[in-house]
């Protein structure tokens, strides 16, 4: 009677500290999460009581007939593929540097890192103005290095918008891969270094065959949030370029969004929302299996 | 090795170092990209302080020739910068600390008690860590609508809440699973309740990984775009981010003010950076990467 009361008793609590956390996430996180793909099943206008169900109508129009997904879609892909390999790179090469023992490294990390603390649509603000086509500062650099007549239209050219923007991502992102390449170089051991430096490896041999092995789990940490930040790529398209000139910046996640807030096409915009859902999910599941391993190798 | 020694061999350590010129290279070019990552820092202040004139008549890395402190009283007027500065704050101020107790209290259920598909719910919160909420911002418009609560501070905090939660409640689990079983066995025995134990026990040795998450919460919170643009509709209710878009869009001419409003909308996470550096980078990598 007594054991029964206690186990009850803990049951109670468990579900007192737990409930606030489960129904919040639950009700404003999975629900529509749910509720996205259903949308993607159906014919609404977000104002009509009635949701109709369409069937596959919404998945066959974005693929058959809809030319901006698939500028969309090619446009994401190209942006995760930058984003693949120009923050990382450069977050490494800029960790494996800030690692030395140098004069002012302190403040020079937290130069590289002060962009990222800072909001992305101030961030899309900035360059905004950054590359003003007549006051903006490329354009002054240009015009003082005498190449007054050649200066692009960094935002209003569809053949490099998509570029530009992505600079000023990078400007935004690369403190973040910075970090966590030396958090992970903290794990590299010195003894293992100290050895190779005894048997006369030089920087390249000691970084090729120390460094590098020893980073392995943080650089595929650092690619994997690459690519699943590289798909929420919103805020900064949507403050520099809204999408244009002429759809050339349009991306997934900002077209799903105009599909159904602005065009009121809430199918269209779940059918969508479900493609880069499923993008996703072909990126986190098999990653998801990579940790589990890794924290099953540790035991 | 005595300790006079062990100086003498670093000091010599130091010194090759010093000499070594690769290092030096590589200290100059690390300090010349600094520059450049700087460069629109700085850019972006001394336009805030230039009138239309002085930018049109100075190059863009020339001091501003008098501060036009005026830029900024009439950016923060036309900005409506007393509203959404206000409504950032108040916003920032109840979800942080709410959501992170929320956390908080879900992650030591999960650590310390016997919870039915424990587990499961663990793999659902790695899960919700990695979803972007940005392919959801119908249906979160949708849902929210539907509880009246579009325009409101609860309407845009129970979201922030609710995707903040797997992130915190990932790195406080980690946490709680790490503190020695005794501690908590102890209590139990003398009688203690859960609540006490959380309270008493867990909530003040957690408090660094606390004070990381607070500072990273509320920069996150003071920044977030995407659900704000859709959750609050009314100009009454904008954030400080919202309001800066359309200040963009309104006078984007005015490229003093333009400046000017910039800077005050990312000053307060920039303080805040620079207070707590170190939480900042401790908070961030204790997730993603094992030490």
């Amino acid at each position: 009677m007594q054991l029964k009361r206690s186990l009850e008793d803990a049951r109670f609590q468990g579900a007192v500290l737990l409930g606030p956390a489960v129904l919040i996430y639950c009700v404003f996180a999975l629900y529509p999460l749910f509720d996205v793909v259903v949308m993607s099943f159906q014919r609404w206008n977000g104002l009509d009581p009635e949701r109709a169900f369409a069937g596959l109508d919404n998945y066959r129009f974005i693929f058959t007939s809809d030319p901006v997904f698939w500028i969309a879609l090619k446009n994401t892909v190209i942006w995760t593929v930058m984003c693949l390999i120009f923050p990382p790179l450069l977050g490494l090469l800029l960790a494996l540097g800030l690692n030395q023992h140098l004069f002012g490294r302190g403040v020079l990390r937290a130069v590289y890192y002060l962009p990222v603390i800072i909001a992305s649509i101030a961030v899309a603000t900035m360059w905004r103005w950054m590359y003003d086509p007549f006051f903006g500062l490329f354009s002054q650099i240009m015009t003082n290095l005498g190449m007054a007549s050649s200066i692009p239209d960094w935002l209003g050219d569809r053949t490099i918008a998509l570029y530009s923007v992505f600079v000023a991502h990078l400007w935004h992102s690369v403190g973040f891969s910075m970090v966590l390449f030396l958090a992970g170089l903290q794990s590299v051991s010195q003894t293992l270094v100290e050895a190779a430096r005894i048997d006369g490896a030089g920087r390249w041999g000691l970084f090729r065959h120390v460094t590098l092995p020893a980073l392995r789990p943080t650089v595929t940490v650092v690619l994997v949030l690459s690519v699943i930040n590289s798909l929420k790529a919103f805020d900064i398209v949507y403050g520099l370029t809204g999408g244009g000139p002429a759809q050339s910046t349009q991306m997934l996640a900002l077209w799903a969004f105009t599909q159904a807030m602005q065009i009121f096409d809430y199918g269209r915009g779940g059918a969508i929302s479900v493609v880069l859902l499923l993008i996703t999910c072909a990126i986190v599941v098999p990653y998801l299996r990579w940790t589990q391993r890794q924290e099953e190798a540790a035991r | 090795m005595t300790s006079a020694a062990l100086e003498a061999a670093t000091d010599i350590g130091e010194t090759r170092r010093r000499a070594d010129p690769v290092l030096v290279g590589l200290w100059i070019a690390l300090v010349l990209v600094a520059l450049i990552w700087i460069a629109p820092f700085v850019f972006m202040i001394f336009t805030s302080l230039k009138t239309n004139e002085a930018v049109m008549a100075t190059g863009a890395f020339h001091p501003p020739p008098e501060f036009a402190w005026q830029n900024y009283s009439a950016a923060w007027e036309r900005g409506r910068f007393d509203t959404t500065f206000w409504n950032s704050a108040i916003i920032a101020a109840v979800k942080v600390p709410l959501g992170l107790i929320v956390s908080a209290m879900g992650a030591y259920a999960l650590a310390r008690m016997q919870i039915p598909w424990g587990k499961a719910m663990l793999v659902v919160v790695l899960f919700g860590t990695m979803i972007p909420f940005q392919v959801m911002l119908a249906p979160l418009f949708t849902l929210v609508n539907g509880f009246g609560l579009i325009d409101t501070y609860p309407g845009v905090i129970l979201p922030y809440i609710a995707f903040g939660v797997p992130y915190q409640v990932f790195i406080l689990h980690s946490f709680f699973k790490n503190v020695p079983k005794e501690l908590s066995e102890a209590a139990l025995i003398d009688g203690a309740s859960h609540f006490t134990i959380f309270r008493r026990i867990f909530l003040p040795i957690s408090i660094p990984a606390l004070a990381a998450l607070f500072i990273l919460d509320f920069v996150a919170t003071w920044n977030e775009f995407a659900m704000a643009l859709v959750l609050l509709q009314n100009q009454n209710m904008w954030t400080l981010p919202l309001g800066l878009m359309a200040f963009q869009g309104q006078f984007s001419n005015d490229y003093g003010q333009l400046n000017a409003a910039i800077v005050m909308t990312v000053l307060p996470a920039t303080i805040v950076y620079l207070m707590f550096q170190r939480y900042f980078v401790s908070g961030l990598t204790s997730g993603a990467v094992k030490e």
